[in-house]
């Protein structure tokens, strides 16, 4: 990867043993919008900001949360072309073991190949770190499932995180909030009430994206229309 | 041989920065702007209108020559604001890259697929050491099959959006304060109302009137897909008509 130039790693140690590349791309991830995620007892839920740089872009072109496989979907923070390749890179690798396996990819197996490039490009010569940190949220056989991976390549299974400008807050607005035992319906008020917490403005269905995959192992993101019914039942 | 790990180099490649910045990115941003040219973008009901300025800097020049507009197929058009030889290399891979498409696929590339491509390949220049970002700010223009009149704008750092008005280059943040009050109310504009919001804004924006000669104006129309890059005779109508309206 990379021109013969550049065969060097990028990402080197510091003295002090860090991975400094690492961490300027967590400051990156960390300016970005918020987004968040909520596993409940029969589903997930992810969400996110959409504040567009201009009222003269067509919000209708744009689409933060995107499908990986029809029961997986994914979200991020930080920087969107980044984020772009990486979703690109995860459909073909679900594609590919889905041709050879004849069956689609479990959660973990995706995530954990996802996972596997980012890292990649934290070693490989004549390249820079991810600046995203990814949500994923899927329902397989082993249930619902939601993991974040972030630009060192580690991830982790969660019961609720949150990710970009907002994070602590969030965090412990959903630390409060969450319970085991919580449905989908609930978890997704949860999700609103907590991205309402460090909203700038007027949070609307025009400016936020949710979406959820439930009992039948579909992820879909959820229409504007819907999402002012949520915000409604929230009020 | 150079190590980029901070210590200095954060702003010679594409790199993190410690406040997680990519530099050479922003550099990017802003050698599009040191072109010192202006462009404007604006999508009405049924059509899309690109204008840009034309500046010859020298008369010995063949303005015939001096050009930013460029059609990528028939039926696609590519206004292209920054550094010129970066907009050619641009240029002429987004037009190998539709040809490919329209073989392999058998239908016209969308203007969407092919803004998404421009961005994709300026994304890897953000991430590669090797490459360094082009200084190329490239709207995109056409009429989808399904979604009618698209201006998409592309940007070096990866970025691509559908606008209903943009701008870019110099004066880009007037422009898009200016569009952004006359396209509030989600205006459906005809074909002259678009075309004559796209130049009005340019004049207004660099606050002097234009010939015909200084301008350069592409459009594309539902009924006419053709991506078309107006005559001087078509552009001086359009001004005339600008300034009786005044």
């Amino acid at each position: 990867m990379g021109d013969s130039q550049y065969s060097f790693s990028l990402t080197t140690f510091s003295p002090s043993g860090k991975l400094v590349q690492i961490e300027h791309a967590l400051t990156a991830v960390g300016s970005g919008q918020t987004s968040l995620g909520i596993k409940a007892a029969n589903g997930v839920v992810i969400a996110t900001e959409k504040k567009l740089p201009s009222i003269l872009v067509d919000e209708s072109s744009v689409q933060k949360m995107q499908t990986l496989t029809p029961n997986i979907g994914v979200v991020y923070s930080g920087m969107g072309p980044d984020f772009r390749v990486l979703v690109r890179k995860s459909r073909k690798q679900a594609e590919q073991y889905h041709r050879l396996y004849k069956e689609p990819i479990p959660v973990t197996q995706l995530v954990r190949e996802t996972a596997a490039v980012m890292q990649e490009f934290t070693q490989s010569g004549g390249v820079r770190p991810f600046g995203v940190s990814l949500l994923v949220a899927g329902f397989d056989d082993k249930g619902p499932q939601l993991y974040q991976v972030d630009p060192s390549g580690s991830y982790f299974s969660w019961k609720a995180s949150a990710m970009g400008k907002n994070v602590s807050n969030a965090k412990t607005f959903l630390e409060k909030r969450y319970t085991d035992d919580m449905e989908l319906d609930d978890a997704v008020h949860t999700a609103i009430l907590t991205l309402k917490e460090g909203f700038e403005g007027q949070i609307s269905s025009k400016n936020i994206e949710i979406g959820i995959i439930g009992a039948d192992k579909k992820f879909r993101v959820l229409s504007p229309a819907e999402i002012d019914d949520y915000l409604a039942e929230v009020e | 041989m150079s190590r980029g790990s901070g210590g200095g180099y954060d702003r010679h490649i594409t790199i993190f920065s410690p406040e997680g910045r990519l530099f050479q990115v922003e550099y990017a941003f802003k050698a599009v702007k040191a072109s010192g040219i202006t462009s404007i973008g604006v999508r009405g009901k049924d059509s899309v209108c690109v204008v840009t300025q034309k500046k010859v800097p020298d008369k010995l020049l063949d303005q015939r020559s001096v050009t930013h507009l460029f059609p990528i197929t028939k039926y696609l058009g590519l206004l292209a604001t920054g550094m010129t030889a970066d907009a050619r290399t641009l240029v002429q891979q987004a037009r190998n890259e539709a040809a490919e498409f329209r073989f392999r696929y058998g239908y016209e590339m969308p203007v969407d697929v092919l803004s998404k491509w421009i961005a994709d390949k300026s994304q890897i220049y953000t991430q590669h050491a090797y490459m360094r970002p082009l200084g190329v700010v490239a709207m995109v223009l056409g009429i989808d099959d399904e979604y009618g009149p698209r201006l998409y704008k592309c940007d070096p750092a990866g970025h691509y959006f559908g606008h209903k008005a943009t701008s870019a280059g110099l004066k880009e943040q007037e422009a898009i304060n200016f569009l952004e009050k006359k396209m509030k109310n989600d205006p459906l504009l005809t074909y002259e109302e678009t075309v004559q919001t796209a130049i009005s804004a340019l004049q207004s924006v660099l606050q002097e009137d234009f010939k015909a000669t200084e301008i350069e104006v592409g459009v594309v129309r539902k009924e006419n897909p053709i991506f078309r890059v107006l005559t001087t005779e078509e552009i001086d109508e359009n001004l005339t008509a600008i300034s009786e309206r005044d």
